[in-house]
C-alpha cells in the first residue's frame, strides 16, 4: 500500500508538487513566526539562567531602568543572614552614541559599584570578558567603560579607543560578550558616573543585585528581605519619561531631535506600564529571582504568541483550503481508479487508507521541507541581524510543525477520500 | 445458482434517464459458462455490473447462492467483490502507473503481497503469453495485451463468479480462443460460474447457457 501511494504521488508530479508547495510555504511561515516567540523565550532563559542572584527594586517597575529605591537600604539587606553581597546598580538609557540616536537596538548605561562588584562570586559580564579587562575599584571616578562586542562592532571600537556617549568620551578598557540580546546592550561604568549622566540622586539606586550565600533557600531569603522593609513608605512605580529623557552632561544640548526619537520614547513609556503589582500594599520593594524574570517575560510574550497564532492561523487556513482543493481535484480526476480498485475488491476503508497515506506523505514531506526552509531562514536572519533579533526554531517547534503538517495533510485529504470511498464502483467509473 | 428477479436499472446520463434493464428475470446455473448476448444498449453490461455488485438495481432482486445482494451491507458487498467475483472490463481498466504484475496483484494490495502470490501472478501472465511483458505499464502494452492482463487479474483470486464484459473484443481470434480456454479451465478446475457479455458468438459451445437481451428484457434463453 505504501509503495502504491508513493507511485501514485510520483505519477502526478505537477499536482504533487503544487500540494507540497502549498504546505511548504505554510509550514515555513509558521516556523518563522513561532521562532520569534521561541527566540524571545530562549533568550530569556539563556539570560536569566546566567543571573543567579535576586533583584531588589521598586514595586511595579517593569525593569530596573524605571525603578528607584533608597540607596541606604542596601546596607540593611547586606546585614541579613544568608546574603553574600549586595551590589547597588544604576541604569539609564544611552541616548546618543557617537552622535547618533541610540534607538534600535537600545543601549543602556549600567552603573556598577565597582568595589562591591569585585566581591561577587559570579558576574555575568566578568565571565563574558573577551578583550581587555573588567572594571575594578581602581576605575572609580574615571570614565572607563566595559562595552559589549555588539556595541564595539556597531561603532567599530576597540580596547583603548574612546566611545562618545551622551556627550562624554568613555575610554573602552574591555569588551564582553554574553550572547544575549538582553545582556549585550549594556555599557558598564562606575556607578557615580552613571548617576550624573542619568540624573539619579546620590540617595537612590535603581536596584540591588543580591548574591545569596551558597546554601541559602532563595524563597526564604526573598521573604526575609520583604519582611525587613514591610510597612515602610515607598511609592509604587508609575509610568514616566524621567528615566528616558536625555540627561545632563557636558553636551546636554545633544538631544534626540527627530520626531521618530520622541515617538519611540513615548511608545516605550506606554509599553512600560507595570507588569506586576507589589505583592501587598505594605511591601515597598519587590524581590525578583531569575525565575520571576523569566515568568514575567513569558507573560509578556504570551500576547505575542496570540498575535503569532492568529497570523499563522490565517496562513495555515489558506494553505488548508489550497490543499483540500488540490486533494479534491486529485481525487476527482481519479474516480475511475477508485472505481476499479473497488471493483477489484478494495473496501471503502482500503480506498480511504490509500488516500490518507498519500495525504500523510504529502503532509510529512511538506512539513519537512517547510521546516528546513523555515529553519534556514531563521539562521539567515540571525546571521544578518545578529544584534537586533534572535529567532529560534528549536527541535520542539520543528517536530511540532512536521506533526501539524502531517495532520493537516491527512485532514485535507479526508473529505475527498470519504467522498470517493462511498461511491459504488460503477458510479465512480461513470463519473470519471 | 444466480437468480435475477424482475430487475430494473435506470441511470441518469446528462438530463435523460436511461432505462438499461426493464424487469429482467432469469437464472444462471452454477459452474457453467453463460453468454449474455444482444444488441448494443440492450442492458448486457448493466446486468453484469449488477451481478458483480458494482452497481445497485433500481428495483428487483439478485440472489447469489441464496444471498440477496440488496441486503448485503457495504462491507459485505466489498467482501463479496473481493472474494467471490473476478471482473473483466470491456476497456480493461488497468491502473496506468502499475506494471503488468502489479496490475494483476491489485486486488491483494491492501493485504500485502506475499512472494507466493507474486509468483502466482507472474505464472498467470506467462500462461496468457505475457512472460516478456511483466514490467511493462499499460501504455507500453497493446490492447490485446492489456486485456490479457485484466483477465489474469480476474483469474488470480480463483473467483467463484467470473464476469467478463467483451473480454476478447480487442484480441485476435487465436488470443481470443486462448482466453476462452482459460475461462473454461477455471470453470472446470474450480467449479466457477462464468458469465460473459459478448457480441461474438463464435466461442459459444453447445453446453453453454445463453441469455439474449433486447431492450432491457430477456428475449430468449
Amino acid at each position: 500500500m505504501f509503495r502504491f501511494s508513493l507511485k501514485n504521488l510520483f505519477s502526478r508530479p505537477v499536482r504533487t508538487l503544487l500540494a507540497l508547495c502549498g504546505l511548504t510555504v505554510a509550514i515555513a511561515g509558521m516556523v518563522g513566526l513561532f521562532s520569534v516567540a521561541d527566540g524571545i523565550e530562549s533568550s530569556v532563559a539563556a539570560t536569566f539562567g546566567k543571573v543567579p542572584g535576586l533583584t531588589v527594586m521598586q514595586p511595579g517597575a517593569p525593569i530596573p531602568l524605571f525603578s528607584r529605591i533608597p540607596a541606604v537600604w542596601g546596607a540593611e539587606i547586606a546585614r541579613l543572614p544568608g546574603v553574600h553581597v549586595v551590589h547597588p546598580e544604576v541604569w539609564t538609557r544611552a541616548h546618543l552614541i557617537e552622535g547618533k540616536p541610540s534607538i534600535s537596538p537600545p543601549r543602556f548605561l549600567f552603573g556598577s559599584d565597582l568595589a562591591v562588584a569585585e566581591k561577587l562570586r559570579y558576574s555575568v559580564y566578568r565571565e563574558g570578558l573577551k578583550e581587555g579587562r573588567i572594571l575594578t575599584a581602581a576605575d572609580r571616578g574615571t570614565q572607563h567603560a566595559l562595552i559589549s562586542r555588539a556595541i564595539a562592532d556597531q561603532f567599530k571600537k576597540e580596547v583603548g579607543q574612546t566611545l562618545r556617549v551622551d556627550g562624554r568620551d568613555l575610554e573602552v578598557v574591555g569588551v564582553y560578550e554574553c550572547n544575549s540580546l538582553f545582556l549585550d546592550v549594556a555599557i558598564i561604568l562606575d556607578i557615580e558616573l552613571v548617576r550624573r549622566m542619568g540624573r539619579v540622586g546620590d540617595d537612590s539606586v535603581c536596584n540591588f543585585y543580591v548574591e545569596p550565600d551558597a546554601q541559602v533557600d532563595r524563597d526564604d531569603l526573598i521573604e526575609r528581605i520583604k519582611d525587613l522593609f514591610r510597612g515602610r513608605a515607598l511609592e509604587t512605580w508609575q509610568p514616566t519619561l524621567d528615566a528616558l529623557v536625555p540627561n545632563s552632561g557636558p553636551d546636554s544640548n545633544e538631544k534626540p531631535k527627530t520626531i521618530a526619537a520622541q515617538a519611540f520614547l513615548s511608545a516605550i513609556s506606554e509599553a512600560s506600564k507595570p507588569i506586576k503589582q507589589a505583592a501587598s500594599d505594605d511591601d515597598p520593594i519587590e524581590v525578583r529571582s531569575s525565575d520571576d524574570w523569566a515568568r514575567e517575560f513569558k507573560r509578556f510574550s504570551a500576547d505575542l504568541d496570540i498575535f503569532l497564532l492568529l497570523m499563522t492561523g490565517i496562513g495555515v487556513s489558506i494553505a488548508f483550503v489550497g490543499i483540500v482543493n488540490t486533494m479534491l481535484m486529485s481525487v476527482t480526476e481519479r474516480f475511475i481508479e477508485f472505481g476499479i480498485l473497488k471493483a477489484n475488491g478494495w473496501s471503502n476503508g482500503d480506498v480511504l487508507r490509500l488516500i490518507a497515506f498519500e495525504s500523510a506523505l504529502l503532509g510529512i514531506c511538506g512539513g519537512l521541507v517547510g521546516c528546513l526552509f523555515g529553519w534556514l531562514a531563521t539562521l539567515a536572519i540571525n546571521a544578518h541581524w545578529p544584534t537586533r533579533i534572535h529567532l529560534y526554531a528549536g527541535p520542539r517547534l520543528l517536530l511540532w510543525s512536521v506533526c501539524f503538517s502531517t495532520v493537516l495533510g491527512v485532514l485535507a485529504g479526508l473529505y475527498p477520500a470519504i467522498r470517493a470511498s462511498r461511491m459504488m464502483p460503477m458510479d465512480a467509473i461513470r463519473r470519471g | 445458482m444466480i437468480e435475477i428477479e424482475n430487475v430494473t436499472k435506470t441511470y441518469r446520463r446528462g438530463a435523460a434517464d436511461v432505462r438499461a434493464l426493464r424487469g429482467l428475470s432469469c437464472r444462471i446455473p452454477p459452474g457453467n459458462v453463460t453468454f449474455v448476448v444482444g444488441p448494443s444498449g440492450s442492458g448486457k453490461s448493466s446486468l453484469l455490473y449488477l451481478l458483480g455488485a458494482l452497481d445497485q438495481p433500481t428495483s428487483g432482486e439478485i440472489i447469489v447462492n441464496g444471498r440477496r445482494l440488496s441486503q448485503l451491507s457495504r462491507r459485505q458487498r466489498d467482501i463479496y467483490r473481493r472474494e467471490q467475483v473476478g471482473f473483466v472490463f470491456q476497456n480493461f481498466n488497468l491502473l496506468n502507473n502499475l506494471n503488468a504484475v502489479e496490475n494483476v496483484l491489485v486486488p491483494f494490495l491492501p493485504q500485502g503481497i506475499s512472494a507466493a502470490r507474486r509468483s502466482e501472478a507472474v505464472d498467470l501472465l506467462q500462461k496468457v503469453g505475457l512472460g516478456d511483458r511483466l514490467d511493462h505499464i499499460p501504455n507500453q502494452l497493446s490492447g490485446g495485451e492489456q486485456q490479457r492482463v485484466a483477465i489474469a487479474r480476474a483469474l488470480l483470486k480463483r473467483p467463484a463468479l467470473v464476469l467478463a464484459d467483451e473480454p476478447t473484443g480487442e484480441l485476435d481470434s487465436e488470443s481470443g480462443a486462448e482466453i476462452y480456454r482459460r475461462l473454461r479451465d477455471l470453470r472446470d478446475q474450480h467449479a466457477s460460474t462464468v458469465v460473459v457479455v459478448t457480441h461474438d458468438r463464435t466461442h459459444i459451445q453447445a453446453a453453454d447457457n445463453v441469455l439474449t437481451l433486447r431492450d432491457g428484457r430477456l428475449a430468449t434463453t
